[in-house]
């Protein structure tokens, strides 16, 4: 994992010490709300539905133990005793106290954690893979450029106050776990005919009121040249992106404006003059950083313990466990453990204190100290051995996280929607337990198989409703909440946008849908289709067919 | 939020956040805050909703809340019950989960 050096810690240090100053100019009246409130969100501060809530960036979606245990203080200290894993590998605290902020802030600087770029119009946190480091597909790790990227876009002066905020996501997977087609930059590490290693460039991507699906911009670009390739992109963006209209700011919409042959022309001549410049990433430089995600020592382990072994044949909910919620790890003998935050009746996301203690210590104690977000809200240990499986599973069901789900029809993203965001329409946990709760039967969910929903309350999209397989936004329909379903969506390599499915339905009707699509599902689908296949295979139709007949 | 019914004819209460702690606050009768929508003064109309939030917004401009605004409600099981769903629920806390209700 990448460690503070004293450069970091400072800058850290110093935007507390800077906010704290700023918090109590406020309280006592010297700064007004509109001074002020640019000022807390460049700290994640921001004023929700019914309180403060503060976001914690969690670069890439890495966390050491520590931090993890950090995060349970915060919980305890200064909120109600939880917090909400986000879909930017983030966490929110609901309730958080102004003249309390700064405080949370120190402490959470203690252990290299802060609220830098999780607000604003700045490039923000960056997210990547969470099997980053471990994958058994991966072409290299993509933290080492998230992290580049950190250090380069850290309080970059010149994209402090871009037209909007600007997201980049990396995977140096082409199984892509990332969501890179769905983001303002994506970068997939990819190799060419030389076999060298370097990044196809994706822009213009995104979600919200205007989803697009990003594209292409540079098929290789050659590692030394990221990042003033990306200043380059930004800088074109930030020149001619639209300030007049929020809803027209992003880059997606300048791409779709100019075209993608004009943008690319405009990048390529601005990088022309400055490729070669400061920006250019030296050899040493990259191995520096490098060296933090070097593989950490594997202690040799067993790849077919016994005990595991016997785990597997004896133990019904183990095997389920292990079926559904451990992945491949590159290192034999080891396994990527996935710990579901969705079990039956939680909101998707959300841990307590006594979770996040119980996770660093299965961590420190497992997984070598590292613990990842995903963007899918759940939490991930990176390096299991298998021989430790039955214990770790047994450790996570004594604390309600062996929720054997991953994947499933109730491993559903959710925003946090109108129970606590001010933005919002209409709720989404509620409806994301209604529908865990429907298809709780575990028998029924296997049969089903891969079936991705994503919730949101309104049409920002934090969600992820457009690239669910099954997508439901909340609309406010006469003061009546509503929602609508898309289907065929994926955030994934085969990334797509989905179909309306026809007119928005009520809570129940809409949980009765979804019932109603599975259904017609499974009497569609062919031999190892998931419902995205089938949906591509026979189209819209019998599924509106069925949904709309009762209706 | 979708434009909401402008919902004119119904009584109305003045709310905001208290800017310390963000907790939502209802203004009262005697131009206090109070954490109990019950105790929250009420104007028989928007109309007359004006003095209470011009008070609100004097109190906002002296640092005491911020973002203050006006709730249409209902009197009918006696004490004010905001008409829109969102009110509902920012006076009552969310509805599900582990921070289900209004908390401490």
């Amino acid at each position: 994992m990448y460690a503070y050096d004293d450069f970091d810690t400072q800058l850290v240090a110093e935007r507390v010490a800077q906010f704290r100053g700023q918090v109590a100019r406020r309280i006592s009246g010297e700064l007004s709300e509109d001074e002020f409130k640019p000022l807390r969100l460049q700290n994640g501060l921001y004023l929700q539905l019914h309180a403060y809530m503060l976001r914690v960036a969690i670069p890439y979606g890495t966390v050491s133990s520590t931090q993890m245990r950090q995060l349970g203080v915060i919980a305890r200290r200064f909120d109600r005793g939880w917090g909400h894993f986000t879909t930017r590998q983030n966490i929110q605290f609901n309730w958080i106290k102004l003249e309390q902020a700064p405080d949370a802030l120190a402490v959470l600087a203690e252990v290299g954690l802060h609220a830098n770029q999780t607000s604003g119009n700045c490039i923000r946190n960056t997210t990547s893979d969470q099997f980053a480091g471990v994958a058994a597909d991966e072409i290299e790790d993509p933290r080492v450029w998230c992290e580049i990227i950190r250090q380069w876009s850290t309080f970059h002066p010149e994209f402090a106050f871009l037209p909007r905020k600007f997201k980049i996501a990396v995977t140096g997977s082409p199984n892509d776990r990332a969501a890179v087609r769905v983001h303002d930059i994506g970068l997939r590490m990819v190799k060419n005919a030389q076999d060298e290693v370097g990044f196809e460039v994706i822009v213009g991507g995104g979600m919200g009121r205007t989803p697009i699906i990003g594209k292409t911009l540079r098929k290789f670009l050659p590692k030394q040249h990221l990042l003033s390739y990306l200043e380059a992109a930004l800088r074109v963006y930030n020149r001619y992106g639209r300030r007049d209209n929020i809803y027209k700011a992003r880059i997606k919409i300048l791409v779709q404006e100019l075209g993608i042959e004009a943008y690319r022309r405009e990048v390529e001549e601005e990088w022309a003059a400055i490729k070669d410049g400061d920006l250019r990433l030296p050899a040493e430089a990259i191995a520096q950083i490098a060296a933090h995600f070097a593989p950490p020592h594997y202690p040799e382990r067993p790849t077919r313990p016994a005990a595991f072994l016997e785990a597997l044949r004896g133990n019904i909910d183990f095997a389920r466990w292990h079926a559904r919620n451990v992945a491949k790890h590159k290192q034999p003998g080891y396994a990527i453990v996935t710990i579901s935050l969705k079990s039956e009746g939680q909101p998707p996301g959300d841990a307590t204190a006594e979770q996040m203690d119980a996770v660093a210590d299965l961590a420190e104690r497992f997984s070598l100290g590292e613990i990842r977000v995903t963007h899918e809200q759940n939490l991930v240990l990176p390096h299991v051995a298998v021989a430790d499986l039955p214990e770790v599973w047994r450790g996570l069901a004594a604390h309600g996280l062996a929720s054997a789900n991953i994947g499933l029809i109730s491993d559903i993203i959710a925003c946090p929607g109108l129970d606590y965001c001010a933005l919002a329409n209409a709720r989404s946990i509620p409806l994301a337990q209604s529908i865990a709760l429907r298809f709780n039967n575990w028998q029924r969910a296997e049969r089903i198989g891969e079936l991705k929903i994503k919730i949101s309350g309104c049409i920002n999209a934090c969600g992820h409703h457009h690239v669910g397989h099954i997508g439901i936004l909340g609309v406010d329909k006469a003061g009546q909440e509503f929602y609508q379903l898309t289907l065929g969506g994926s955030a994934s390599d085969d990334a797509a946008l989905g179909d309306l499915l026809g007119p928005s339905l009520d809570t129940e009707a809409t949980v009765d849908a979804v019932d109603t699509l599975v259904e017609t599902y499974l009497s569609l689908r062919q031999p190892e289709e998931r419902f995205l296949d089938t949906y591509r295979r026979v189209g819209l139709a019998p599924f509106k067919e069925k949904v709309y007949a009762a209706h | 939020m979708a434009k909401a019914p402008k919902l004119v004819s119904n009584p109305q209460i003045v709310t905001a956040n208290d800017l310390a702690s963000g907790d939502v606050v209802y203004l009262t009768k005697v131009n206090s805050w109070t954490r109990a929508i019950e105790q929250a003064a009420i104007a028989p109309s928007l109309e007359h909703s004006a003095a209470l939030l011009a008070e609100a917004e004097a109190q906002a401009r002296r640092n005491i809340v911020v973002a203050p605004y006006a709730v249409p409600v209902t009197l009918e099981t006696g004490n004010p019950l905001p008409v829109q769903f969102r009110e509902r629920i920012r006076a009552a806390g969310p509805t599900a989960g582990i921070g289900a209700g209004p908390g401490e």
